[in-house]
């Protein structure tokens, strides 16, 4: 019943994302997204991604997303007139996701859809887990730096690359010569009469 | 069973959202609010691109920070050579760190 509980306004949210008129509740519907998707994963038994992923994906990704939309200053799109417009290729899209769900859903251990195979293997208990087993983070640390190191040291140089990246991008003409920036106290400290003077040519003066 | 409480708790979410914060929109109430005088100007200021610099920082980081949780709970067991891979891990980080530092991206102008 958890499961139900968390999956539906996990959909349902990802729905809203598209049709929300004011684009500001398009960020925060994809951090109820996050957060059911978190609870899942606490019900599949991931502890350490279920508690990673409110850090990094709320925390950071959507605080990004957040930063766009006020950067843009998205308007309210009108986009209610123009849906239909786009509804073949997205119906396309949205089918072939919709069959590759299907195709990964097949797995019994995923009970989805009630069956009557489905109702009978949750209640298979391991106990060899309840003595003193691995906890989530301890197999990850095992296994990550161990067999998959190189899987480990590629995510920083991508992360080394965004990051110079971005920095290119924005400082990229005010860095080779001045950056054009001011102080403040200084610009309100300079007295105007010793700085502005009157043109010759201005026409109040006689 | 799944499939009835599965549609109905959407269905109840927006129900009380109806319910309860009906807004209705004046063309007053939709104004900007400046201390009971006319709104003089648009309510919207430059906006700074160092915000955006420290949000995509800490992404990164705190990606980093990710990866070094599992690391840091079986450090003990995995010896010398996992600590230095680590520490190359940190030390490419630091590496973006310190040319974001030097290209003055971080500054809060």
């Amino acid at each position: 019943m958890i499961l139900s509980v968390l999956s539906s306004p996990a959909l349902v949210s990802g729905l809203m994302v598209a049709r929300a008129k004011n684009p500001v509740h398009s960020v925060l519907f994809p951090i109820l997204v996050f957060r059911d998707t978190s609870g899942l994963l606490l019900l599949l038994g991931l502890d350490f991604s279920a508690m990673i992923f409110p850090v990094v994906h709320i925390g950071a990704i959507a605080v990004s997303f957040l930063f766009v939309v006020m950067m843009f200053h998205i308007q309210i799109a009108e986009i209610h007139e123009e849906v239909l417009r786009y509804l073949p290729v997205s119906g396309i899209i949205g089918l072939i996701f919709w069959w590759e769900m299907f195709f990964i859903l097949d797995n019994e251990t995923i009970p989805l859809l009630p069956t009557q195979r489905n109702t009978t293997s949750l209640r298979y208990t391991v106990y060899a887990v309840k003595v003193r087993s691995w906890t989530n983070l301890e197999t990850l640390g095992n296994l990550l730096y161990t067999y998959y190191s190189v899987w480990f040291l590629v995510p920083s140089l991508i992360l080394l690359v965004a990051m110079i990246g971005a920095i290119v991008l924005t400082m990229h003409r005010t860095t080779h010569g001045a950056v054009k920036r001011q102080d403040v106290f200084q610009r309100n400290a300079i007295s105007f009469r010793r700085t502005i003077m009157r043109r010759p040519t201005d026409p109040i003066m006689r | 069973e799944f499939l009835i409480i599965s549609s109905a708790i959407p269905i109840l979410a927006f129900i009380i959202f109806e319910v309860l914060a009906s807004i209705r929109n004046g063309s007053e109430k939709l104004s900007s609010y400046e201390l009971s005088i006319e709104p003089m100007s648009g309510a919207c200021l430059q906006f700074r691109i160092s915000y955006y610099m420290f949000a995509l920082v800490f992404v990164v980081f705190d990606v980093e920070t990710v990866f070094l949780y599992p690391w840091a709970m079986s450090f003990n067991v995995l010896g010398v050579p996992i600590f230095i891979k680590a520490f190359i891990f940190v030390s490419i980080l630091i590496v973006g760190s310190v040319y974001a530092w030097k290209k003055r991206g971080l500054e809060w102008s």
